[in-house]
């Protein structure tokens, strides 16, 4: 069976260098292993050899068993609506610009598609592990909770309010308008908007149940997974992984692993050895360490206070001097972290 | 953070200054030591009031407005039903979570600091109005979205203020909003900050080759690395504002004075 794991935590903590690193190692031990991001940083993108989206994943150059997709959440619903649609429905909700919207714009729109891609990916059997870079979103666990709004904002029951019960002809929305409610709605959004919308969900409402089962089976695919958190130690990113720990056990695992980016090496926070240099340079060594050891000490402080309240592993990736910007610098940076044991996260060994 | 350090360098000056967060209010507590802000403004400080808005609540009052209707006299299924048109239409959401920071600033504050959605996602909040305009053709939600546009443009009245740290990332994300309002003038954009911004070491890397190896070499060549790197970046970004990287603050809260102090000496 396949292995997920899912990599998840605030923006611009190095989730996307995480997950192509844990990828990176995994596939050294001889995995077949795929990362599938959602748009990472050029540099690192091309190191993965994904220059552009798209949803098939390509062999990277350098590592045999490794494997990189970009999230081309688009295509992803394209797909989806020709899956449970009939091919008239499917062109009719394809050049909607509403369907555009949610495949583009809706934060559960592009967390559902990165959903779904997880779940295919996972399915077909062709790989050993499948680590997938959660979609940045406010509040970060949309990804976790898409399958089940997909399911509520297709799902009709606001749509059966709207229109009576049962799936009702294309005709009877144009007597919509006589209901006093939307009417009031209709001065505010003005002219034929809501009629527009109507009949988009319309046409959304007949691939309910095609993709109402999909999204359960998702779920239970996402529940499976094992799920870690990436942060650093500022305010934000710190914020947003306690979340994390506080609101996943409802919906999915509860995460394995606190990872924390950027760290800095525990020997700065000891008393300096004699400073190796006469002068001014003396001086600004001591200076500089001096700044460097406060800043070792706040963070290893946050580190051990996040792991003891939320009772979790800790991983740890060293501040490093550049960020890795190709397979081989990833691979150097797993050597250096500490606690990142893919054992530990559920991933078989070949 | 920096929306923070703002309001309390505006405070300072003696105004009276609401703080908005417009995706979640958790950063705000953070900066304030105080409990995350609700719907309702509540004062985190001082002069310094704060809420976060909730976009079904925001929506509610939108609509309470619009229809005339009482306060507190249940919406009922049409709240739910347009909860869901929301959803489905592009801009409404964003167009009702800038409307709310308008009429906030509409209203009785000094100045109204809202903290804004990341970078990536500036521009389809400041083009909402627009997108609104061009799909609705009618009715007040039209004639709202051109009013937000006219105000949006304004630059006596609002202004954004784009922060990037000195990093791929962001400083690519933030040349292209830029690029884009260059394009499309739909805010003035009042000033470029960079955040935790390392200061030269003192020392050039030639004079750390001679060093044995140990924490101090290690930290000063860290030191070297880093601002290398991030120099690089300021080339890219050219910040009109730059905010220093602070070393071993513990709090949020500390952070946020303590960048409003540096501001306040910059300025």
């Amino acid at each position: 069976m396949t292995a997920a794991i899912l990599v998840t935590g605030g923006g611009g903590v190095g989730k996307t260098t995480v997950a192509a690193g844990l990828a990176v190692a995994a596939a050294d031990r001889g995995l077949e292993t795929l990362v599938l991001t959602v748009d990472p940083a050029r540099r690192l993108a091309t190191a993965l050899g994904i220059e552009r989206l798209g949803n098939t994943p390509s062999r990277t150059a350098g590592r045999d068993h490794l494997w990189a997709a970009m999230l081309d959440a688009t295509a992803s619903w394209e797909a989806i609506v020709h899956r449970h649609a009939t091919p008239d429905v499917a062109e009719r909700l394809i050049a909607n610009e509403f369907f555009r919207a949610i495949a583009d714009r809706f934060p559960a729109g592009q967390s559902y598609a990165a959903a779904e891609q997880t779940a295919e990916f996972l399915e077909s059997g062709e790989w050993d592990l499948v680590i997938v870079d959660t979609p940045p979103a406010a509040g970060g666990i949309d990804f976790f909770l898409a399958p089940g709004r997909i399911r509520s904002l297709i799902g009709g029951r606001v749509l059966r309010w709207l229109t009576g019960a049962g799936l009702p002809g294309r005709r009877r929305l144009y007597r919509w308008t006589t209901r006093p409610a939307l009417r009031a709605a209709d001065a505010v959004l003005g002219g034929h908007l809501l009629q527009d919308v109507a009949e988009f969900l319309m046409d959304l409402r007949t691939i309910y149940d095609g993709v109402s089962r999909r999204a359960r089976h998702i779920e239970r695919h996402l529940r499976r997974a094992t799920s870690i958190v990436v942060t650093t130690a500022d305010p934000a990113p710190l914020g947003e992984a306690a979340r994390f720990f506080r609101e996943l056990p409802a919906v999915a695992a509860e995460p394995r692993l606190i990872v924390f980016n950027r760290s800095l090496p525990r020997e700065w926070m000891l008393p300096p050895p004699p400073v190796p240099a006469s002068g001014a340079l003396k001086k600004a060594l001591e200076d500089n360490l001096q700044r460097w050891a406060e800043e070792a000490q706040r963070r290893h402080d946050l580190q051990t206070d996040f792991a003891t309240r939320y009772d979790t592993e800790l991983g740890v990736i060293p501040w490093l001097p550049h960020p890795p910007t190709s397979l081989d610098e990833l691979a150097a940076m797993m050597d250096v972290a500490t606690g990142l044991d893919l054992a530990a996260l559920d991933v078989p060994n070949p | 953070m920096v929306a923070a350090a703002l309001a309390i360098r505006a405070r300072r000056h003696g105004q009276r200054v609401l703080l908005i967060g417009m995706v979640d209010g958790a950063g705000i507590a953070a900066h304030f030591g105080a409990a995350i802000p609700g719907y309702a403004p509540r004062e985190v400080r001082d002069g310094i009031f704060a809420m976060t808005i909730d976009r079904s609540q925001a929506l509610d009052e939108y609509l309470h407005l619009q229809l005339n209707i009482p306060r507190n006299a249940p919406l009922g299924p049409l709240s739910k039903g347009l909860d869901v048109v929301t959803e489905a239409v592009p801009g409404i959401r964003d167009v009702i979570t800038i409307g709310k920071v308008i009429h906030e600033a509409e209203g009785s504050w000094d100045l109204v600091i809202a903290d804004a959605p990341a970078t990536g996602q500036i521009m389809s909040y400041l083009r909402a109005p627009a997108t609104i305009a061009q799909l609705v053709p009618t009715g007040r939600v039209r004639d709202q979205a051109s009013w937000m546009e006219g105000i949006l443009a304004d630059a006596g009245r609002a202004a954004l203020v784009m922060v990037a740290i000195a990093e791929e990332l962001p400083v690519t994300e933030t040349k292209e909003a830029l690029a884009a309002l260059e394009a499309e003038p739909l805010i003035a954009v009042a000033a470029v900050v960079a955040n935790r911004v390392l200061s030269a070491p003192g020392f050039g890397s030639a004079a750390l080759e001679d060093l044995p190896p140990g924490p101090h070499r290690d930290a000063a060549l860290l030191q070297t690395s880093l601002v290398t790197d991030q120099d690089e970046w300021m080339e890219e970004l050219r910040p009109d504002v730059m905010l220093p990287y602070l070393f071993g603050v513990h709090t949020a809260a500390e952070v946020a004075a303590r960048l409003a102090d540096t501001w306040e000496a910059a300025s």
